[in-house]
């Protein structure tokens, strides 16, 4: 398949981590629809990622499953209809559970790295 | 998968498809979002849009991967399952209505008698926290024993233990007479202390409960009453409330109404008025509240929380043991205070049909065992007939596990229908069999509901039976050789070993439970048999009995008195009369006098049990009793002349040691004033299984105790002279109350209400027993002259005869038959020793039962297997050669 940004290496989404980053997003940003919360992911990473946008819209679900993020009807910029998603109190929970094993793990593979080099 | 997801996917799955349209919408806005923003940078509007589309990614697969999200893997499958599992049943309307009715029986049957053992053994009463209710249990050589009120009296008001301790009787009340409103009838009376209703935690509605106060002697007699009552009476009117009713002599006035659904602490009784301990003097012949040598109360109190069972039980104990000035006691008796839970009340019906309701239990249970092996027989042989079917399922890839739930999910179909039928038969049967239980009188008064705990029952013995009777044949119809089932010859040999050793397995146990049940219920009849032709010590044998229930009242008993002559007259000139006697607390009646006659060489023990019948002349020959040696009480025995007693054998045995009692004295104390004139032969004082007792008859005209019934021998049938004898009472005495009328016969079977009701029902499952096995043998050995038709066309054609071929079935059915009554035999035995409480005259391997019934199931079988014998047997050679 051909890239349409040939300047940089897009990276991809490390797998099952699309949810922490729902899950930060929202924390900071409060209130918003599937395509701001994708755009600040992209922003974000403050480079081409290679999420396709419409892979958030899984995630939500998954995440609104569990009662981590809830959602209810709202216009959007251009005066659509749009979905808006926020996160609730058993998501922060769960995005500070989640945040301090990441960095665990950061943290760990750093460590291990340096070692071996 | 989290609960929570779960439960979200399932409130998904049930809102329908609100989440494709909510999806898509989102998609549709992301998008513009998106191309309006690539717009602003510049792009045209269609580069923009397509620039979008591609940003987003393929909305296939995403809804594809949202589509999974909301997925219930089990859920769905399940759904499948079961419409295919309808659609196979619908294919074969005949299979399926045997299968349910089946299923329907054996488990109707197991929750009709659990919801019975349910309401007699595990509900609880309906009063506050019932789980803190405790029964003080006085225990003489752990036996139980009653209360003294003083004693009771001085516990409760000493204890540390309880919040609070009531005690109660039923003795006074019980069946007493309701005067003064209409006519008089039956009314069932409890006498309480004052504390009953608070520690109850039961609240009147309308009106108030006893207090201390209402229980004080000096306290004007109060009452409350039942609701029932209540709405009988005063049709739920709050006039009631300050009325006053009459019971026996007692007048009280109603303060409450206790709360719909609250029948007192006795399990199966059902009292219409409580009535405080103060009246207790008015209802009987002497006041108990200050005898601490009568005890007849019993005990219960309300744990205080906090204090473990254990504690209290050693508190009250040391409590009984300082109070030794209020106890009775007789030496070489030890006593001691026991704690028993008290959620069920005093469960009385527990002790008394427990036994008889586990046996039921028991019964059932073996019943929708046979009905499981029957079931999977049935399946096994459907699942051969699949066996291309499964074939063709695995080749194309579904994996076996798949296949054993798919079959499962069709006998759990199969069983869910059942318990649906069952529990509509349920509800039918377990009515009956209380209204069976308490015919003669004997009422039960429970309310049999389908609590959650009765469904629970039902629906984990519905998920048992499923597993019973449908893994094996999934099992076995899931382990296929590929390339046989292939070939569509569906009496494919490759499986057919482990399969017929499923099938025997499942016959031979059939079998075995089948014998169990028949000689069950063959043991039970010829016990109940047993029991009526014994030697009763009299001849029920057209004899009427009339009782005159006594009031413990002075008016009434001198009235009862005065009955005797008139009453002895005149029946012995009633028309269709060949004897007639009156005596006061004779056998079979209920009131006994019991009481100690000593010998000069012998002092009446309390083990003895000594029981004092006062009798008019004619009773022995009334009654058919044999006069052993001696003369029966006469004419000439009245007041004044020398004083004389008949004696029962064993009490003549028991005084004078086995010696000739006739012309020997006995008395009451150390006077030995009364003269043995006669020895009558040992009678079953109440009831069939009563031991034979130490009697002493008196002649009534020198001991002038209260009538309290009349016994007529007749010439033709007893029950015709009923009303006769009713009327000629009344004509002598209009107050006198007349209880039951009945022939002795009947009185005597009215005290196995139990055997009857467990001959009743065993012989019914008895049969539906053979019939089962019936059906069974007869599917088996249809299914094995099928599978082995070519065959027998060989034999056949080899010159076979067709007896031979017959026979050599029949020889493989008697081989079954032998290993299912072998283990069957052996566990009758078990059963019959675990029954012996319950039998009379059989010894638990009594062969002259067993054999017999062994020898039913064996002719049963051989009977159904011999249809499809016959029919291989006329096989034509030719036509089973030519079959593949």
């Amino acid at each position: 398949m051909l890239m349409d940004n040939r300047t940089a290496p897009r990276s991809e989404v490390p797998y099952g981590t699309l949810d922490l980053m729902v899950l930060k997003t929202l924390d900071s940003m409060g209130r918003l629809h599937g395509y701001g919360i994708a755009r600040r992911i992209e922003q974000a990473a403050a480079g081409p990622l290679a999420l396709n946008q419409g892979t958030i819209y899984p995630a939500l679900l998954r995440l609104e499953q569990r009662r981590w993020i809830a959602s209810d009807w709202g216009t959007s910029e251009n005066n659509r209809r749009a979905r808006f998603y926020s996160i609730t109190a058993s998501g922060r929970k769960q995005l500070a559970a989640e945040t301090r094993s990441w960095t665990r793990t950061v943290e760990m593979m750093a460590r291990l790295l340096q070692e071996n080099s | 998968m989290p609960w929570r997801v779960l439960l979200a996917r399932l409130r998904g799955r049930i809102a329908g498809r609100g989440d494709e349209a909510r999806l898509d919408e989102e998609i549709a806005s992301h998008l513009d979002l998106l191309a309006a923003e690539f717009e602003r940078r510049g792009m045209t509007p269609e580069d923009a849009r397509l620039k979008a589309r591609r940003e987003f990614g393929g909305v296939a697969q995403i809804r594809e991967a949202h589509r999974d999200e909301r997925r219930l893997p089990f859920f769905d499958t399940l759904v499948q399952d079961l419409s295919y599992a309808f659609r196979q049943l619908r294919r074969s309307p005949g299979f399926a209505a045997a299968a349910i009715l089946t299923l329907a029986l054996g488990l109707g049957a197991n929750t009709a008698i659990y919801r019975v053992v349910d309401a007699v053994m595990l509900r609880s009463l309906p009063v506050a926290d019932p789980e803190k209710l405790v029964l003080v249990q006085l225990l003489a050589n752990d036996k139980p024993y009653r209360f003294s009120y003083p004693l009771f009296r001085e516990m409760a008001a000493r204890q540390q233990v309880l919040d609070g301790m009531f005690a109660t009787s039923q003795l006074p009340l019980r069946q007493a007479v309701l005067r003064g409103r209409g006519p008089q009838r039956p009314v069932n009376g409890a006498i309480v202390t004052g504390e009953y209703f608070h520690v109850l935690g039961i609240a009147a509605r309308p009106g108030r409960v006893f207090t201390g106060e209402d229980d004080r002697a000096s306290a004007p007699p109060v009452a409350v009453i039942s609701y029932d009552f209540w709405t009988r009476e005063f049709d739920r009117s709050l006039d009631a409330l300050g009325q006053t009713i009459q019971l026996n002599h007692v007048v009280a006035s109603i303060i409450g109404v206790a709360p719909p659904g609250f029948h007192g602490e006795v399990m199966g009784d059902e009292p219409d008025v409580w009535l405080p301990m103060s009246v207790q003097p008015q209802v009987m012949p002497s006041d108990w509240l200050n005898a601490p040598s009568s005890s007849w109360l019993a005990v219960m109190g309300r744990l205080r929380s906090g204090i473990p069972p254990r504690q209290a039980q050693a508190a009250l104990d040391a409590l009984y043991r300082q109070l030794a000035d209020l106890n009775v006691r007789t030496t070489g008796v030890a006593y001691r205070v026991r704690l028993e839970p008290g959620s069920r009340g005093l469960a009385e019906l527990a002790e008394r049909f427990g036994g008889p309701l586990w046996v039921l239990m028991a019964i059932v249970g073996m019943v929708l065992l046979m009905a499981c092996c029957n079931l999977a027989n049935l399946l096994l042989g459907r699942a051969t007939a699949r066996t291309h079917e499964i074939g063709v399922r695995l080749a194309v890839g579904a994996s076996r596990g798949r296949l054993v739930r798919h079959l499962l999910t069709e006998s759990f179909v199969l069983s869910a229908l059942g318990a649906l039928v069952g529990l509509a038969l349920a509800t039918w049967g377990s009515r009956e069999l209380v209204a069976l239980a308490s015919q003669n009188g004997d009422r039960w008064h429970l309310s049999l509901d389908t609590g959650w705990r009765v469904l629970g029952f039902t629906a984990a013995l519905t998920a048992l039976a499923t597993c019973l009777f449908g893994l094996a044949p999934a099992l076995a119809a899931t382990r296929v050789d590929l390339h046989s089932a292939l070939q569509s010859n569906r009496r494919s040999g490759a499986t057919g070993r482990s399969r017929s050793l499923f099938a025997t397995g499942a016959i031979v146990a059939q079998l075995a439970l089948s014998l169990l049940l028949v000689s069950g219920a063959s043991v039970l009849v010829r016990s109940l048999w047993n029991l009526r032709n014994q030697d009763f010590g009299f001849d029920a044998d057209r004899v009427l009995m009339v009782d005159l229930p006594l009031e413990f009242n002075k008016t009434v008993m001198a009235r009862a008195r005065a009955l005797r002559q008139p009453l002895y007259e005149r029946l012995n000139r009633l028309p269709g009369v060949r004897s007639a006697a009156v005596s006061g607390f004779g056998p079979v009646a209920g009131l006994q006098h019991t009481g100690s006659y000593n010998s000069p060489q012998y002092s009446a023990q309390e083990r003895d049990y000594g029981r004092i019948v006062n009798v008019s002349p004619r009773y022995f020959e009334t009654m058919g009793t044999p006069i052993v040696t001696g003369r029966p009480i006469a004419e000439d025995d009245r007041a004044g002349s020398p004083k004389v007693a008949v004696l029962s054998e064993t009490a003549a045995n028991t005084l004078f040691r086995g010696e000739n009692a006739i012309g020997r004295f006995i008395g009451g104390g150390r006077n030995f004033d009364i003269q043995v004139v006669g020895v009558a032969r040992d009678v079953r004082f109440s009831g069939p299984r009563d031991p034979y007792h130490f009697v002493v008859y008196l002649p009534l005209a020198q001991d002038p105790a209260p009538v309290t019934g009349a016994v007529v021998r007749t010439v033709g049938d007893p029950a015709q002279l009923a009303a006769a004898v009713r009327n000629l009472v009344r004509e002598i005495d209009p107050n006198v109350r007349i209880g039951r009328t009945v022939s002795l016969a009947a009185a005597m079977d009215s005290y196995l209400a139990n055997e009857k009701l467990l001959a009743l029902v065993s012989s019914w499952f008895g049969v539906l027993a053979l019939i089962l096995t019936c059906v069974g043998v007869y599917g088996v050995i249809s299914y094995a002259v099928e599978r082995r038709t070519q065959e027998i066309g060989i034999r056949l054609a080899l010159g076979a005869t067709r007896g031979r071929v017959v026979g050599s079935l029949l020889g493989e059915v008697a081989v079954l038959v032998t290993a299912g009554c072998v283990i069957g035999g052996a566990g009758a035995m078990v059963l019959a020793r675990a029954m012996t409480k319950l039998l009379f005259g059989i010894a638990p391997h009594d062969f002259t039962v067993l054999l017999p019934a062994a020898a039913c199931v064996m002719a049963v079988a051989l009977l159904a297997a011999a249809v499809p014998a016959r029919r291989a047997a006329r096989l034509d050679p030719i036509e089973a050669l030519r079959q593949e």
